[in-house]
């Protein structure tokens, strides 16, 4: 007959989980996991609204959210690659001699599994997002196309050319009625530049011989910077010029002394 | 090398004067005497002679030229290339020794990086404060384009350069590469085209930035032909080394190293290189058919003629982005290598790591358009290229848990190439989390084109990458120079360039964010304060830099005497003794297991 008086009883699930946190390395590192999570949190949420111009469209709000948001999503991830770093940096060695074998953990199959599938998960998340996002900014160009107004942009070395066909008028400075989507066709007379208005977080290539479109609908009265995004050559940075969203009443009053006719 | 130069001016001088004097031009000599046109044709064959010239002086086409007439080479001629018993001379000659290859590798590394480093620091001078013209607009242009590919070429070799050709032939326990000749033609042949980026000063620079962009790069002066020479003379050189590198890790592993018992290091340079040999060919098959456009005006890329400039950026990018994996998988191979060394316990998940490098290898050739979101050239396909652009973090994220995997409830034992696979961490962290918001086309609409992406990409290829190369070469100095690397020195460069790059690159978030477009010479006030913060930290940079220079140059003179194994390590470069035999080893070694038995228990 076996003795079973001195049988110790197998930890249930619970206690083992208890026990696992007990042990100093992972509280250390669980700590370390929330400091490292909420700075991260913090950081998206903080920086780039803080850094970011005015915005003056959706397509801006939408670049921005993502920054945002997505950094909060990553935050987690991040907290507890770097809570175990931080832990080990703690823990470090110093002297001639290499420090003692540490435990032989090859590998730890569900802990793999487990990361793999967040993985997935994360960046199905971030797909979905992004997806949903096109999607709704193509349905929103579709439907708004009837009202919108044409701007053709021309790029050249180095100056934006705005032609308004509409409106019969063309400027260097890109003026627009808030509320009112616009389309731009955006070409170049030369090589390849990048049509930028930054504070409507849109953009797309000026090509030689082929038009590029966008479009946008200005939210936001206010002044509005116009950048080259792709190097064009020598004065590549002084390639910028200025322009304004305006109420459609002070746009049409622009268009009518520049000599142009309302629509 | 003496009679390689005199060779090689001697047919450049020739192929200048045949080709200026007489043959090959088109156009009416009456009225137009010197065309841009005919120009370009007598420099690209003025480089091309001087590049095949200099092989033919150093000697590379003896090996061939014998076969030929049916005499190969005698086993005392095979020694006297292999360099046996000459001392210093051999690094200066056609040396088939891959131990010679690795040495000349690692000084043209580092002579890269410091020339690429120098044109960074004057590029941040010119950009401390607006309106700052420490340089004119062109030679700001040139500082740009010539930075950008020099330090490219200096990363795609940084790690499998020196260490793929040094250690890795040893790792694996064989006598040498499984082609030694070819082994010092690609070291040779990407020595020739160093002189060829150059002369793109002297030939007035090159105004497009490391992407050459056509048309700007088909308009471009005649600094554009140094360009294009030096990347289709690269190209060669990095066909040769990287079916090198593959055949001998195939082909030439010593008795009883399975697959799965191999360094993990020698896994990610030879997918690295795998990788290279596919994607290179296009942007060599891109730099000549701009070739073509400049000299005979076939016009694929001009618009005007019936060609596209989204044809060149396709070509491109299909090589790009394999590319940058090709610079990164090496470093943090070489990471992974050193971590389980210096935390004493087993690599976590060899297999995770073999399916992260080998994951990243294949998604990377599916992704190049993420790079054209904002080009107009297929917006319908935005949406594909950014799910197998996301897919990447998955892959990439094993990286992660193998890194932390192997340091969890470890003891690291603080050495200057451990404190690498942390600096590793942090900056590949930021550099992914930055990437994810790039990849989704919403954001990439306002980010594209801005100094942001430029601060991702520091992060990623610096950062990461030569943090991982730099880390290695803490690791292995000792076996390639038999001396320890300064510690105090190490330690200092260290910290300076970390905390220097991290201050940089924060600027540069900030800037980009903020709106202003990379590649820019000036800027508008409001982006004064995330500019000035950035050149400071790139002064930081530069002085941890030189002081790591110092460092490598004054111990591998003057350095504490290396033992045969100071890191205790287990693979097989640290059982062979300095100064390295010949044939690294008299009885080639049998392996029983993987090189990662640390630890207790099991």
């Amino acid at each position: 007959m076996a003795d079973h008086s001195n049988e110790v009883l197998a930890p249930t699930p619970g206690e083992r989980l208890t026990n696992f946190f007990k042990r100093k390395d992972v509280s250390r590192t669980t700590v370390l996991f929330f400091l490292w999570t909420i700075l991260f949190i913090l950081l998206g949420l903080f920086f780039y609204p803080k850094w970011m111009p005015t915005i003056m469209s959706k397509e801006m709000k939408s670049a921005e959210s993502i920054m945002i948001w997505f950094t909060v999503i990553s935050a987690p991830i991040a907290g507890i690659v770097l809570a175990i770093a931080t832990n080990s940096f703690m823990n470090m060695h110093r002297g001639d001699t290499p420090p003692e074998d540490g435990p032989a953990i090859r590998t730890h199959g569900p802990i793999v599994a487990i990361w793999t599938i967040g993985s997935l998960v994360f960046a199905l998340v971030a797909i979905a997002w992004g997806l949903i996002e096109i999607n709704s900014q193509a349905v929103a160009a579709a439907s708004d196309a009837k009202s919108a107004i044409t701007v053709e942009v021309t790029g050249s070395q180095w100056l934006w050319t705005f032609n308004y066909p509409a409106q019969g008028i063309e400027t260097h400075d890109l003026n627009l009625p808030v509320g009112v989507p616009v389309i731009f066709d955006v070409k170049s007379a030369d090589v390849n530049h990048s049509f930028w208005p930054v504070q409507l977080g849109v953009k797309v290539d000026a090509n030689a011989q082929v038009t590029t479109v966008i479009h946008t609908t200005p939210t936001k009265i206010g002044a509005i910077d116009v950048k080259c995004a792709e190097l064009c050559g020598l004065y590549h940075a002084y390639m910028e010029t200025n322009g304004e969203v305006m109420s459609p009443a002070d746009f049409n009053a622009w268009v009518v002394a520049q000599g142009g006719h309302t629509a | 090398m003496g009679t390689g130069v005199v060779v090689g001016v001697l047919f450049a001088a020739i192929a200048y004067y045949l080709l200026k004097n007489s043959v090959l031009t088109y156009t009416d000599k009456v009225a137009d005497p010197l065309s841009p046109h005919d120009n370009n044709i007598v420099l690209l064959g003025t480089m091309f002679a001087w590049s095949i010239g200099f092989m033919v002086g150093i000697g590379a086409f003896i090996g061939p030229w014998r076969w030929l007439i049916g005499k190969d080479l005698t086993d005392e001629e095979i020694l006297y290339m292999a360099g046996d018993g000459q001392g210093i001379k051999r690094y200066f000659k056609y040396c088939t020794d891959h131990k010679v290859v690795g040495i000349q590798y690692l000084v043209g590394v580092m002579t890269l990086l410091g020339v690429g480093g120098t044109m960074a620091m004057m590029i941040r001078t010119n950009l401390a404060r607006p309106g700052g013209h420490f340089v004119t607009a062109t030679v700001y242009n040139s500082l740009v384009g010539l930075h950008g590919i020099t330090m490219i070429i200096a990363m795609i070799i940084v790690a499998t350069g020196p260490f793929g050709n040094y250690i890795m032939p040893i790792m694996i326990g064989a006598y040498d590469m499984a082609f030694p000749r070819l082994n010092a033609l690609s070291w040779w042949v990407l020595f020739t085209a160093i002189p060829v980026l150059c002369s793109a000063w002297f030939l007035g620079g090159i105004p497009t930035g490391w992407t050459a962009y056509a048309p700007l790069s088909v308009q471009a002066g005649a600094g554009m032909n140094a360009f294009l020479a030096t990347i289709i003379i690269f190209a060669v050189s990095t066909a040769v080394a990287g079916m090198n590198i593959t055949t001998t890790v195939v082909a030439m592993r010593t008795k009883g190293m399975k697959w799965n018992r191999v360094p993990i290091f020698v896994i990610g340079s030879t997918i690295s290189v795998a990788l290279a040999i596919p994607a290179f060919p296009t942007f060599m098959v891109a730099m000549i058919m701009t070739s073509l456009d400049r000299t005979f005006n076939t016009g694929f890329f001009d618009a005007n003629m019936g060609g596209s400039g989204w044809l060149y950026a396709n070509l491109f990018w299909i090589m790009g982005h394999p590319e940058v994996y090709v610079i990164l998988i090496p470093g943090v191979a070489a990471l992974m290598e050193i971590a389980p060394v210096f935390v004493r316990k087993p690599l976590f998940s060899y297999n995770a790591a073999i399916m992260g490098f080998a994951g990243i290898a294949g998604l990377s050739i599916l992704v190049w358009a993420h790079h054209m979101y904002m080009a107009g050239w297929a917006p319908s396909l935005n949406g594909a290229f950014m799910v197998t652009t996301e897919m990447i973090s998955i892959p990439t994220g094993l990286l992660f848990l193998v890194l932390i995997g192997t340091l969890w409830r470890g003891k690291p034992w603080m050495k200057l190439p451990m404190l690498s696979v942390f600096a590793f961490i942090w900056d590949f962290l930021i550099g992914g989390i930055t990437g994810i918001y790039l990849s989704d086309v919403p954001a990439d609409g306002y980010l594209h084109g801005s100094m942001f992406v430029t601060a991702h990409f520091h992060f990623t290829l610096m950062g990461a990458a030569l943090t991982g190369a730099i880390g290695g070469l803490a690791y292995w100095y000792p076996k390639m120079t038999g001396r320890m690397l300064n510690e105090r020195a190490g330690y200092i460069s260290f910290w300076l360039v970390q905390i220097g790059f991290n201050v940089l690159f924060f600027g540069m978030f900030m800037a980009g964010a903020e709106g202003q477009p990379r590649r820019v010479m000036d800027y508008a006030a409001m982006y004064k304060t995330s500019n000035l913060i950035s050149t400071m930290g790139a002064y930081s940079v530069g002085i941890g830099m030189i002081i790591l220079l110092w460092a490598v140059i004054h111990s591998w003179r003057h350095g504490k005497v290396a033992p045969m194994n100071p890191w205790g390590a287990k693979t097989l470069e640290w059982t062979v003794p300095y100064p390295v035999p010949l044939t690294n080893f008299d009885e080639l070694p049998i392996i029983t297991s993987d090189p990662y038995g640390y630890g207790k228990g099991k």
